[in-house]
């Protein structure tokens, strides 16, 4: 350990401009040194208190960077002032009365030792057992280049064993090489550590470099720029891919339930958004009974309103159907009208019972958060919803294409008569079918709760969007769907940094309305003569 | 051929004299003790919405064309008309600036946008008025049409084109006064608009308009573009078997029906006082759909009716019990469509006009009768 | 004699079903044709061609050897003189017999003719004159949807005959008609026939018989054989794919 810590004494080259104490001198001793010497000697103990490590290093050189250490004069106590007399190394207090008496003074210090104190005070957080704050350190110190602390990051970086720790230290070196007077060579190294990086701090710290009067540099940084700036377009296409895939499962999730009874069923449901509100509405009705009775289930709440959100949104699904749609088949426009009545009343049910306000749904301890890939952002909630669409999609085709009851819907969408004749009761089917959208829109409801407002008009904000995607992606088609929701989405997001987050919505509803005159049966239009005419 | 007023068509315009004449002279001659002022704007506002479902009833009753964005063709009229208003505040808004309105002046805009110009003129931003709707309906219409989108994909389609301009609406850079809106208006061709007579007059202008909206949709339904249009409705792909472009006569319906809307939007804005993004939303069309199919479609007279019965109705509710309008009207929705096929016109002349019937069509004397009475739900 | 309309290796699938394969045939000025064939041969879908409501994917159709109809869309096609009558009758249900009628005759048919028209003395002699050939006179205030399914098959007819038309298109008009209403429906087309061109589309032998004209006989989507019913009727391929079934 004392190699270790001579080889770092060694590198630390400004620091050790004046000679230092003995290098095994306790942390003790170089405390008692604080008050005396010359600002450069001075300067040196504190680069030597930092190393020791102590954990009562920071607290000391914090309270002399502000002024808040003294020392007792007759004794050379050394104490802290702030909040209340206390000794500096024990933190015994030091009785009022006697520092009065016994004569305190401040421990001075000068512009040139507060530099020394803020280095000291970085390399302490760069020798801090914990590796996130190392990395915190290193980050801070990549950020605010200074030459100054060369030899601390070199040292820090020399003994880093963490990877991901050692390779940001590798950076803020490189930053600091940049900053100070340094072989062209390792100037140019530097400049190549930097841009691996490639993101704006990079872009940001080479910037001036493409103008160095030193052609090799300018060279170099230039070089680095133009690889930054690439790596930045494709890293802001990937994030912006990523939006829109969060965008566009959002959209799945509100439109694949709609896919359903619109595309399979031929039914307008203008109830549909209204029936994702309630399963919203569901996942806080769980979530309050859970803070209520038994808040340890909080983190399971999610999985405990799925299946309820999916039983409630698909009753309320069924009951419409029987109620209402059945005694309106083949006539689409009127069943669009009776359900749009239907979700007038729903959303005034919910008013009235939960009130108009916005309803706190909170998310998950595994649904909050986020976590960086590259140079992008990634929400753990955007990614579960994003899972969770995919897994919905899944599902729904399973049921649709390999179980007795999708082969079933299936066969009623195709030919009724014939269905019928063959002995499957096509009542039975369109209730499961329409209660099968519903159910879905209910799961959507809970993926929305994590994300959105949960209000009374949670369902009007999705009913105009999920409709362009069935109508974009093709009805009678859940693929066309899962394409709709996408592309929508994604061409969503890319148009955002353009054109604003209104006028994108806008110019992709033109965009929609012109593509469906040029393909009225959308992208994946089933074809063949039993849909002309 | 037909006759351009029949029974039902006089009964209503009868009946719209007497209110035109009644209600400025119960308000102006009895200093609003007999009918009160805001009453008279109130029938005001509701004769805008009739003159909107008669524009809907063209389109949807006659040649099945639902449209769930006629909402937009009314606010657009409403804006025209809100634009010469506000250029009629002229000075005397907040800011005192003579050449712009006080949201620009809050933009800090410096001068008025181009589209702006010409609105301080009236008769300009009358024709306006028409023109914009319907030039937009003319736009919309050749895409939508000439492509062949119909049913529930136009209706979708219509409903995004509304959504797409109130989002477009409600931006502050778009110039028309973002999220509030065009108000504050002061008068209207040098008459206060807070004035009693005023309002009168604006009231009878209204009724005036829905009148003659009535007769040019029922001259334009009884001649044999009428009659095409029923073509279109019941059998549009043997009608282009006929030799009809049908295309081009949805969109001259279309077209039509959304001037007749815009003209309904500029008389509603001075009545209201007020326009603003909120009318293009999807959920007011389709409120405008129901009125019509409570009236009756493809009666027109109907739909003026609906207009003015949910309207009252809803006035009455929101007094009464605000937080059960919702579920009447929600309740209507469902009950129209499932029970009321023909609409109420339909109910009261199915039970006055079962004893005539069967003699009527014996007689072969009654030739009108066939577009309204055969008219599917 | 002239060709009417020229079919020259039109063919057409749906999702790689082939409707129409190579089909070509030439139909003269005032000829009366007769078109069978089993189900699936192709017949609707080529009168959709025809008509300019399908297009084809490869061949040519001419009108008069100098029209292209593949360009022209089924409104055009009327308005070139090809009449369309379906196999399942299409009347405009909720208008009385008699404007069906007037709504099919020869007049201008844009949006503003249409919107200003008054009816014509003539107009009304003629569709008079149709509604008696039709035998339709009686119910002419009638909706059409009060008419039975024989009675909207001679509505149709009498649409048809309104229209003026160059060439007819008769998809089995027979279907639905008495004995005697068939044999007056087949001496009405043949007594059509010289003036107007007639294609007929149909199952019924017997009326086929009675029309006593060239017959094309369809399979698959082409022309399986072409002469009189006599000689058709002895093509052995002929009576294994139809008539011997």
């Amino acid at each position: 350990m004392s190699f270790l810590r001579a080889c770092l004494m060694a590198l630390l080259l400004p620091l050790l401009a004046a000679p230092a104490l003995a290098q095994t001198a306790s942390f003790e001793d170089l405390v008692a040194a604080l008050p005396e010497g010359s600002y450069s000697a001075r300067g040196a103990v504190v680069g030597d208190i930092a190393l020791t490590g102590d954990p009562r290093a920071e607290a000391i050189l914090t309270a002399l960077l502000d002024g808040t250490l003294g020392v007792i004069a007759a004794t050379g106590q050394v104490v802290t002032l702030a909040p209340a007399p206390a000794d500096a190394l024990t933190g015994a207090p030091v009785a009022e009365a006697g520092v009065a008496e016994a004569k305190v003074e401040k421990i001075r210090v000068n512009n040139g030792l507060r530099r020394d104190i803020r280095a000291a005070l970085g390399i302490l957080t760069l020798s801090d057992p914990d590796p996130a704050k190392r990395l915190a350190a290193a980050d801070a110190a990549f950020r605010a280049p200074d030459a100054a602390q060369y030899a601390l990051l070199d040292a820090a970086f020399q003994r880093e064993q963490d990877a991901a720790v050692k390779s940001r230290l590798a950076e803020a070196r490189a930053v600091a090489i940049l900053d100070g007077d340094f072989p062209d060579a390792e100037k140019r190294a530097a400049i190549d550590v930097i841009a691996r990086r490639g993101d704006a701090d990079a872009q940001r710290i080479l910037t001036p470099f493409a103008a160095s009067p030193d052609p090799d540099i300018a060279e170099a940084a230039s070089a680095a720029l133009a690889s930054i700036e690439r790596s930045r377009m494709l890293w802001g296409y990937a994030q912006n891919i990523w939006y829109g895939l969060s965008l566009g499962s959002v959209l799945l999730l509100a439109a694949i339930g709609l896919a359903i009874t619109f595309g399979v069923m031929g039914v307008i449901n203008m109830a549909h958004g209204e029936l994702v509100m309630l399963g919203a509405y569901t996942t806080y009705a769980v979530q309050e009974t859970i803070r209520q009775n038994a808040p340890g289930l909080f983190d399971w709440s999610l999985l405990i309103a799925a299946p309820l959100a999916f039983v409630v949104a698909g009753a309320v699904g069924v009951a419409i159907e029987r109620g209402i749609v059945r005694h309106l088949y083949g006539r689409a426009l009127e069943t669009l009208l009776a359900t749009w009545g239907v979700s007038l009343i729903l959303q005034q049910a919910v008013r009235s019972i939960f009130g108009p306000n916005n309803r706190e749904v909170g998310n998950p301890s595994w649904m909050s958060g986020s976590f960086d890939v590259g140079q992008m952002t990634v929400t753990w909630n955007r990614l579960w919803i994003l899972l969770f669409a995919l897994a919905v999609f899944a599902v729904l085709l399973f049921v649709m294409k390999r179980t007795p009851v999708g082969l079933q819907m299936r066969a009623v969408t195709q030919n009724r008569p014939m269905a019928a004749s063959m002995g499957i009761r096509t009542n039975w089917v369109d209730a499961l079918t329409f209660g099968l959208g519903a159910g879905i829109a209910g799961l959507a409801g809970v993926a929305l709760s994590q994300i959105d407002n949960v209000s009374p008009n949670l369902g009007q904000t999705y009913i105009v969007d999920s409709f362009m995607v069935v109508v974009f992606g093709g009805a009678g088609n859940i693929w066309g769907t899962l394409a709709g929701a996408f592309s929508l989405g994604i061409v969503n997001k890319f148009l955002e940094p353009y054109a604003g987050a209104v006028l994108a919505k806008i110019i992709v509803l033109v965009a929609i309305i012109l593509f469906i005159q040029k393909r009225p049966r959308g992208l994946f239009a089933v074809k063949g003569r039993a849909v002309e005419g | 051929m037909t006759t351009l007023i029949d029974r039902r068509m006089g009964i209503f315009l009868a009946g719209l004299f007497v209110l035109t004449v009644a209600i400025p002279v119960g308000n102006l001659a009895f200093e609003g003790k007999v009918v009160p002022s805001y009453i008279v704007s109130l029938l005001g506002k509701y004769l805008c919405y009739a003159l909107l479902a008669v524009a809907l009833d063209l389109v949807w009753g006659f040649c099945g064309i639902l449209s769930l964005g006629h909402g937009a063709f009314f606010a657009l009229g409403g804006y025209a008309m809100g634009m010469h208003l506000m250029r009629e505040i002229g000075d005397r808004g907040v800011y005192a600036n003579p050449n712009l309105p006080d949201f620009m002046v809050f933009l800090s805009w410096d001068e008025l946008p181009w589209f702006w110009m010409g609105f301080g003129n009236f008769w300009f931003a009358s024709l306006m008025v028409m023109l914009v709707p319907g030039a937009l309906a003319f736009l919309f219409g050749w895409f939508a049409f000439r492509s062949r989108v119909t049913g529930v994909y136009l209706s979708i389609i219509t409903q995004a084109m509304t959504y797409a301009l109130q989002l477009a609406f409600f931006r502050n850079e778009m110039g028309f006064g973002g999220n509030n809106g065009l108000t504050d208006f002061k008068d209207v061709l040098g008459f206060p608009l807070q004035s009693d007579s005023t309002r009168a007059g604006l009231f009878v202008l209204t009724a005036v308009a829905l009148a003659a909206g009535l007769l040019i949709a029922r001259a334009i339904t009884t001649s044999k573009l009428g009659m095409i249009l029923v073509c279109i409705r019941d059998a549009e792909s043997r009608t282009r078997f006929l030799g009809y472009r049908v295309e081009g006569f949805k969109l001259f319906i279309f077209v039509v029906s959304a001037m007749m809307a815009g003209v309904a939007g500029a008389l509603y804005t001075p009545q209201v006082g007020i326009i603003n993004p909120g009318e293009f939303s999807p959920a007011n069309s389709i409120e405008v759909v129901i009125w019509v199919a409570l009236g009756g479609r493809g009666t027109l007279v109907g739909a003026a009716l609906g207009a003015i019965l949910v309207a009252l109705a809803k006035t009455l509710f929101t007094g009464w019990f605000p937080e059960f309008w919702l579920f009447a009207l929600g309740g209507l929705f469902i009950l129209v469509t499932l029970f009321l096929p023909t609409g109420v016109l339909g109910l009261i002349e199915g039970v006055a006009g079962s004893r005539g019937r069967r003699a009527r069509r014996a007689s072969a004397a009654l030739e009108d009768g066939v577009t309204e009475e055969g008219a599917k739900a | 004699m002239t060709v009417q309309l020229l079919l020259d290796g039109v063919s057409r699938s749906f999702d790689g079903y082939k409707a129409i394969n190579d089909l070509s045939l030439a139909v003269d000025k005032g000829e009366l044709r007769a078109v069978i064939g089993p189900n699936g041969a192709g017949k609707t879908t080529m009168m959709d061609i025809i008509t300019g409501k399908t297009r084809p994917d490869t061949g040519g159709v001419w009108w008069n050897q100098t029209v292209d109809l593949t360009r022209i869309d089924e409104a055009g096609s009327a308005r070139l003189g090809i009449g369309r009558k379906f196999q399942k009758p299409t009347v405009f249900e909720t208008h009385s017999v008699q404007e069906n009628i007037a709504l099919s005759l020869k007049a201008g048919r844009s949006v503003f003719a249409t919107l200003f028209h008054r009816r014509t003395e003539a107009e009304a002699a003629r569709i008079t004159e149709l509604l008696r050939l039709v035998r339709l006179e009686g119910d002419r205030h009638r909706p059409a949807a009060d008419l039975s399914h024989g009675q909207k098959q001679w509505l149709e007819i009498g649409m048809l005959l309104a229209q003026d038309p160059e060439l007819l298109l008769v998809d089995e008009p027979a279907a639905g008609m008495t004995d005697a209403e068939t044999m007056r429906t087949a001496e009405l087309l043949r007594s059509l026939a010289g003036k107007h061109t007639v294609i007929v589309v149909e199952h019924d032998m017997e009326f086929v018989r009675a029309l006593d004209c060239r017959v094309t006989v369809l399979h698959q989507g082409h022309v399986l054989t072409e002469g009189s019913l006599d000689h058709v009727s002895a093509n052995p391929e002929v009576i294994e794919v139809y008539l011997g079934r």
